[in-house]
């Protein structure tokens, strides 16, 4: 309905037919007259600006990580190869360096499961946060305050803060881990608590802000569909399990973009929690990786290739969402 | 048409957009044309970039410009703290001017092998800025330092030591541990056992949240085992992997001793529990020392004390920092008189009273310094070599220092020898 491409062919389709009343109007002459065109000092000065800043340099990108690019100097464009891409995928020493480089298997692997992990039970901790600030509970708004403040901060603050409370000696996780009997474990440097150290952190950070978008979801939702559903005899689980959570569909697909656009960002935090960008092989990100490889040792047309890697990454969770959105008619 | 009003408004519309297409262009030219002005005309303004932006070292490089402009006062500085942990923020900015080919007059950088990631930028100084004075008076390990490809294109400024072992005295005494008797990397580890012992506190402070503490350790233990020969043999890339293990063991044996919550601390906190009583040693670079006198109460010499990490005596592994001379320089005149000033006792002993490190030149006059700096300084006098540190990217090019780090921060993970070992005699290849 509200999908402005419809609307505007609308619109062209009108503004012929009130040129064809007046009868004398020439089609050849009317390019310049076009909406399109003449609207263009609108929208026209930001579609450049994006196409050049954002598709120009994604563009850009692509093609620098086909060069052999390494420390000073400017690439060479005449000779374009795939090589970086082999390296990335194989290892071995590539014809731009002395060194061997090592495949970046394991900075993926890292991330496909920091992203799904953190974005799955950050919308499962976000919907069950949510249906319970939607039963009318007092205090409703502080509430949703407190639950949404972690996101108001920035990565910086909530690694050095969950630096913190790993703490072995002093940290609440432990004396928490204590109190039930458990450890006191090692996290922040345990190659297999690592990662899930990290995520549990990022979830604390951002459930908050899913709860708010389910939130906005549940409360979309017709009071007539839980009375319905009550009236015709369903429990509660039963009720929000076949009615109202699928309707939260748009909500789930919207928030867990988000969420996994944040997953890839989680550089800073691992920046700030192990003081560089080398947190150790078991939480070692693409992102981390691509730094290291483009702004410590200078090889930028590698680093390209891996910045193009975790580009692939988020296409393939965020074109999904475009595409049926555009179905949808909702783009 | 006619009846259109909008006619005159597409021409007024045409026109406004071309007039605003001209003036982003000049807008764009405009900005792009502001570099060439260095260039060009050789100008009595010094572009200076340096990280050091507050604390000691914003205090050192102000003494260091001052005592500089009270001999060339027509110079001036555009001085540029660029802010940002570690000097990397700054590395980037400077590879940014230079790729568009606007050099700063000069930057402040590791000397050593960290030169080669700006490899083509300098230009030799030899003769007027490295003249017969600066290599008469800078011992060998830091001339070498200086160099790239063998021509002088950097003036070390000052010498942050390494092989330090710190100790707080009255826990030493508590324990009854003598820290002048230790002569190997293991009599360390026994005195952390006897300290683990006697007293309540942590032995050995050290932080693992991040690698870099514990590439310094290794380094030092490295060089206390395997000796200068075979810290050398490492560092050019044919390191025995049997003396690199041992080097790792005996850190996987300190480890024991470390706080139990290393991994949530920073060197600070380590440093602090030193200065409070709760810790007896620490290894580190000369800065913890700055922390040291700027707590009241803790004096050098009654309560806290250094020997010279066990094993390492004779050696002083260097870590400095330096200012290069950039080719196509924006203000050749006034840099290579700066520079001359870098090199000169005076200057250094400016930055160094302000920065807690020690002059690189033989010849200073140190009285201004704080007694553990003329200590440090008799040390350095009289050390039989100066080898390069490998965390403070003098002894290794950067690609094979990220290969080291990267190695570490598995280290600190799994605290596995024999791969970790590996790894590191790997990082060359």
């Amino acid at each position: 309905m509200r999908n402005p491409l419809t609307i505007l062919r609308q619109r062209l389709a009108a503004h012929r037919e009130v040129r064809a009343d007046g009868g004398t109007a020439t089609e050849a002459g009317s390019i310049l007259d076009r909406d399109s065109v003449r609207s263009a000092p609108f929208w026209l000065p930001p579609f450049l600006l994006i196409g050049l800043f954002i598709y120009g340099a994604i563009i850009w990108n692509i093609i620098l990580s086909l060069t052999d690019f390494q420390g000073l100097g400017s690439p060479d464009y005449s000779a374009l190869d795939f090589e970086n891409y082999v390296i990335a995928f194989t290892g071995g020493t590539p014809s731009w360096s002395s060194l061997t480089v090592d495949p970046v298997w394991n900075a993926a692997w890292n991330t496909v499961v920091l992203m799904v992990s953190f974005s799955v039970v950050c919308l499962a901790v976000g919907l069950v946060m949510a249906i319970l600030v939607d039963q009318g509970i007092r205090f409703e708004n502080t509430f949703r305050t407190i639950y949404l403040l972690p996101m108001s901060l920035s990565f910086v603050v909530t690694a050095k803060f969950w630096l913190y409370m790993y703490n072995v000696e002093t940290g609440l996780v432990n004396l928490i881990l204590g109190g039930v009997g458990v450890g006191p474990i090692e996290i922040v440097q345990n190659p297999d608590l690592k990662l899930a150290a990290v995520a549990f952190a990022l979830i604390w950070q951002f459930s908050g802000y899913a709860m708010i978008v389910y939130l906005a979801g549940l409360r979309a939702i017709p009071t007539s569909h839980f009375e319905a559903a009550r009236v015709d005899g369903a429990s509660t689980i039963r009720m929000y399990w076949r009615v109202i959570i699928p309707q939260l569909r748009t909500a789930t697909v919207s928030a867990l973009v988000v969420l996994t656009v944040f997953s890839l960002k989680a550089f800073d935090f691992l920046f700030s929690m192990y003081g560089g960008y080398q947190p150790g092989p078991s939480a070692d990100i693409l992102a981390t990786r691509m730094v290291r490889e483009a702004y410590a040792n200078g090889n930028w047309a590698y680093g390209s290739a891996i910045a193009v890697l975790l580009f692939i990454m988020a296409l393939a969770i965020v074109a999904p969402y475009i595409y049926t959105q555009y179905q949808r008619g909702e783009l | 048409m006619s009846e259109h009003q909008p006619n005159v408004s597409r021409r007024t519309v045409l026109t406004t957009t071309s007039a605003a297409a001209v003036a982003g262009l000049a807008g764009c030219s405009g900005g792009g044309g502001g570099g060439d002005d260095g260039g060009d005309s050789p100008s009595n303004e010094l572009e200076l970039l340096h990280a050091w932006s507050s604390g000691d070292g914003n205090a050192a490089i102000a003494a260091l410009i001052e005592g500089f402009q009270e001999e060339h006062p027509d110079v001036e500085f555009a001085e540029e703290p660029v802010d940002g942990a570690a000097r990397s923020n700054l590395d980037q900015v400077v590879l940014n001017k230079l790729q568009a080919n606007d050099p700063p007059s000069t930057f402040q950088t590791w000397p050593g092998k960290t030169l080669e990631k700006f490899d083509g930028a300098y230009e030799d100084i030899e003769g007027d800025v490295w003249d017969d004075d600066l290599k008469e008076n800078y011992l060998t390990g830091p001339q070498e330092q200086a160099q790239y490809n063998g021509s002088y294109v950097t003036v070390p400024l000052n010498i942050h030591r390494i092989n330090n072992l710190f100790y707080n005295t009255a826990v030493l005494d508590d324990a009854g541990v003598d820290p002048e008797s230790l002569s190997s990397p293991s009599d360390v580890v026994d005195a952390c056992a006897t300290i683990d012992e006697n007293t309540d506190a942590v032995p050995f402070a050290q932080q693992t949240s991040g690698a870099w503490s514990t590439v310094q350790l290794w380094e030092t233990i490295l060089l206390g085992q395997a000796g200068i020969d075979g810290y050398e043999a490492f560092i050019n890339g044919d390191g025995d992997t049997a003396a690199v293990e041992s080097a790792l063991q005996s850190v996987v044996d300190l480890r024991e001793y470390y706080p139990s919550d290393s991994s949530s601390i920073s060197f600070t906190e380590a440093n602090t529990m030193v200065m409070d009583g709760d810790a007896a040693f620490i290894h580190q670079g000369d800065w913890a020392a700055g922390a040291y006198s700027n707590e009241d109460g803790f004096n050098y010499g009654d309560d806290w004390g250094q020997v010279t990490y066990p094993g390492t005596s004779g050696s002083y592994l260097l870590n400095m920092d330096s200012f290069p001379y950039l080719a196509n320089n924006p203000s050749p005149e006034a840099t290579r008189q700066f520079l001359s000033y870098c090199g000169s006792a005076e200057g250094q002993v400016l930055f160094n009273a302000e920065k807690g490190s020690i002059p690189p030149r033989s010849d200073a006059d140190v009285s201004s310094l704080n007694s553990f700096q003329q200590d440090q300084y008799e040390d350095f006098n009289a050390a039989d070599n100066q080898p390069p540190s490998i965390q403070h990217g003098l002894a290794v090019a950067p690609g094979v220092s990220t290969n080291i780090s990267s190695a570490f921060s598995g280290f600190l993970e799994s605290y596995n020898v024999s791969g970790t070992a590996e790894s590191l005699v790997n990082a060359f290849n």
